[in-house]
């Protein structure tokens, strides 16, 4: 290990640890200060790159790997010259703290004083939903990898806006597929939801009730229940949900909410009685709460890295996080996600020949770009990527300290059986824009 | 008819109140005595859940993992904190005093800020939690998680213990003479600023066994102190600043109402919690068992 490589390991590590602005900001100019022998001779300009993403608030747990794997994945890239092999990326990064007002301040100052090429961010729909509108005005490039309303892609339609998840409708439509064959197995009629009072729970459901009712007329919702965002005590929630007897119940719950509820609703023994099939459970919660997830229960995941193992960029991704930050840290669904970003920008300014917003712009309306979960390709109405969903039974793997989904009860549900079905009724719920 | 569903559902709003209890007793004794408006109190709760976390850790590396090693993490939590909220009131909170409540109020806000990254820079962003390995057990043909007893348990003993100390013994008369008149109980000789420091020390010891207690509950987060403040501040205003009665009351109040509405009116089950704040702060400005001349 050379020297430079332990001075920019000791960055990494001071990352880890980092206060947010000052630190991620420092960090990304000392990128460009630490690896001068990278750049090519006819640098361009810097391209600088805005990161919304939460690390306070109920989203903080699911960010924590993507805001200390972002810088590292920008560092590998730079050390290729940076975008187009000559713009290097300098990151910036600002805590939305998981708050629309936080992050529309954020994202206004990112474009207007920071002058930021594009936004990756955010983790919160409702923060997302908000940010897009000063996005659309200032023509700013913006990528969304968590958050997930489809709004974002569709109601709130921006040419700016290019979405790397399974969209809500997407993935509640996933958890249908998976529901639907259990109803039909074991007889079920009833259900009772569980929600996040807020723009993605709401969404969710409203995505789950309406596609559950077209496949399964028989089952029926008996009660909604909905809770505000930092929920810390479920249990009067747990004992309702026990108290109506559902056949199972449907969660449209994340971020550090999902884990509370999970540990609680474990410790009060709700999952012996009601089922629980297609909750999110994420890489992190599988990391994060490893001890104590009922095994058996089914879960929903967005990018989990054990359904690409064979993806060479997958695997090298892998490769990568575990070495810069331990053997057992492997990338979550988030980081992965965000990390198909980056991929999709350098792809983007590639195709582009250019790293001018429009030009990317136009240049990935449509396009296919190599993923973490292979070939993924944009949806030219929307620019929704055409991302599967994943369902499967949490299972203790031999092969991982935490349990992982066991392979042969995955379901991946791949993005056109279960999105919009159509370019027109996409372009119908687009709202007028100026 | 089945009461089962109804009891059960009192039981996880008893719960609820002790946890809100817990939290709220010592923001409530805090400003009965020193007037103080402590915006920090539940980051300071949030910082000894970490602090328990990593003395259960500790202690379970070295001892081998029992659930019984809580109680010594939780002891070792609230000293530390308590000694904390002492250095606390010596050296910022007493500059205070003399200031309008704006500049109080910005001063313990800035601690949230403070504590919150010094959190972060100590143990990362990632949540953390302990593992007891508690059983769900069967009551009235459901399941419960028996570490509800524990913290309906801890809430009823912190409640007596506090109306034993408040009542019963010499600083506790002295701390509820100073609630009425600091100049008077200054007039008899009694040293008003070491008093101030031990009810600081003791309400953030009370926040620290608070976050002790719910440790195992509860995955400790940054951000849950601020979701969880607005909550105590509702507790405290219903049941009256300083009133340790009237917190518990409250609590109960809250803890039942919210559990109950979940049951019939889930959409409104917060709206209820403040639509009974704003009867009583029209009604009694002064909280159920506050005293008019504390308002």
């Amino acid at each position: 290990m050379t020297q430079s490589d332990r001075k920019w390991d000791k960055v990494i590590n001071d990352l880890k640890l980092s206060r947010r602005d000052f630190v991620f900001s420092s960090v990304a100019a000392g990128v460009l200060t630490l690896t001068p022998r990278f750049v090519s001779a006819q640098a361009g300009a810097p391209y600088k790159l805005g990161v919304l993403l939460p690390s306070t608030g109920t989203g903080a747990n699911y960010m924590a790997h993507c805001i200390k794997g972002l810088p590292v994945a920008i560092a590998e890239l730079n050390k290729r010259g940076g975008l187009l092999g000559k713009h290097q990326i300098q990151m910036i990064y600002r805590d939305t703290e998981t708050k629309p007002d936080v992050g529309a301040r954020e994202a206004k100052s990112l474009i207007l004083n920071d002058k930021v090429d594009a936004i990756f961010g955010t983790y919160s729909s409702a923060v997302a939903l908000a940010i897009q509108e000063i996005i659309h005005e200032h023509k700013v490039l913006h990528f969304a990898a968590t958050s997930n309303s489809s709004k974002i892609t569709q109601d709130n339609y921006t040419p700016y806006t290019y979405q790397f998840c399974p969209d809500s409708n997407m993935q509640s439509g996933a958890v249908v597929v998976a529901v639907a064959k259990m109803a039909k197995k074991n007889g079920w009629k009833s259900y009772v939801s569980l929600g996040q009072d807020y723009e993605w729970g709401r969404d969710t459901h409203k995505g789950f009730t309406g596609s559950l009712a077209k496949v399964a007329a028989d089952v029926k919702e008996t009660r909604q229940l909905w809770f505000k965002l930092g929920e810390t005590d479920f249990t009067s929630y747990i004992t309702a949900i026990m108290a109506a007897k559902p056949d199972f119940m449907f969660g449209a719950i994340a971020g550090k909410d999902a884990e509370t509820f999970l540990q609680q609703a474990g410790q009060m023994g709700l999952f012996k009685r009601v089922p629980f099939p297609g909750g999110l459970i994420a890489v992190n919660d599988l990391k994060a709460q490893r001890k104590t997830l009922p095994r058996g229960m089914i879960g929903l995941a967005r990018c989990p890295f054990f359904a690409h193992l064979n993806e060479p960029i997958m695997q090298a991704y892998i490769k990568r996080d575990r070495a810069a930050f331990g053997a057992d840290d492997y990338p979550d669904d988030w980081a992965c996600m965000y990390y198909d970003a980056l991929g999709g920008l350098e792809q983007g300014a590639k195709k582009a020949g250019s790293v001018s917003t429009e030009a990317i712009v136009k240049a990935l309306k449509g396009a296919t770009i190599d993923t973490c979960r292979g070939k993924r390709t944009f949806r030219d109405c929307s620019n929704q990527l055409e991302v599967p969903s994943y369902v499967g039974e949490v299972w203790d793997s031999p092969d991982y300290p935490f349990p992982i989904y066991k392979p042969d009860t995955m379901v991946v549900v791949e993005a056109k059986e279960v999105w919009t079905p159509t370019c027109a009724e996409v372009d119908k719920l687009k709202k007028k824009r100026a | 008819m089945d009461i089962a569903p109804y009891a059960l559902q009192l039981f996880s709003g008893l719960s609820r109140a002790m946890v809100l209890f817990l939290l709220s007793a010592g923001l409530s004794l805090i400003f009965g005595v020193m007037n103080i408006l402590n915006f920090a109190h539940a980051t300071l709760w949030l910082v000894s859940g970490y602090v328990t976390y990593s003395m259960f850790t500790f202690l379970s590396q070295q001892f081998g993992a029992s659930p019984w090693m809580l109680l010594p993490s939780i002891v070792g939590a609230v000293a530390l904190m308590s000694l904390l909220g002492f250095a606390l009131e010596r050296f910022l909170i007493r500059h205070t005093y003399a200031r309008e409540l704006p500049e109080q109020l910005l001063l313990t806000f800035a601690l949230v800020l403070i504590l919150g990254d010094a959190i972060k820079l100590i143990w990362g962003v990632e949540n953390r939690r302990i593992n007891l390995g508690v059983k769900p057990i069967e009551m009235m043909d459901t399941l419960v998680n028996p570490y509800q007893f524990v913290i309906i348990g801890a809430g009823v003993a912190v409640a007596v213990g506090l109306w034993y100390f408040l009542h019963r013994t010499r600083f506790g008369k002295i701390v509820r003479a100073a609630v009425f008149s600091r100049s008077m109980v200054s007039a008899l000789g009694i040293p008003i600023p070491l008093i101030y420091s031990g009810v600081f020390a003791l309400g953030v010891g009370l926040a620290a066994f608070a976050g002790g207690v719910f440790l195992p509950l509860l995955p400790m987060s940054l951000g849950v102190d601020h979701d969880i403040i607005v909550q105590c501040f509702a507790v405290v205003v219903i049941g009256g600043f300083g009133s340790m009665l009237g917190t518990f009351v409250a609590s109960i109040i809250v803890g039942v109402v919210y559990s109950f509405s979940i049951l019939f009116w889930p959409d409104g089950a917060l709206a209820m919690i403040f639509l009974i704040l704003i009867v009583v702060l029209i009604w009694r400005p002064w909280g159920l068992f506050g005293t008019e001349l504390r308002y």
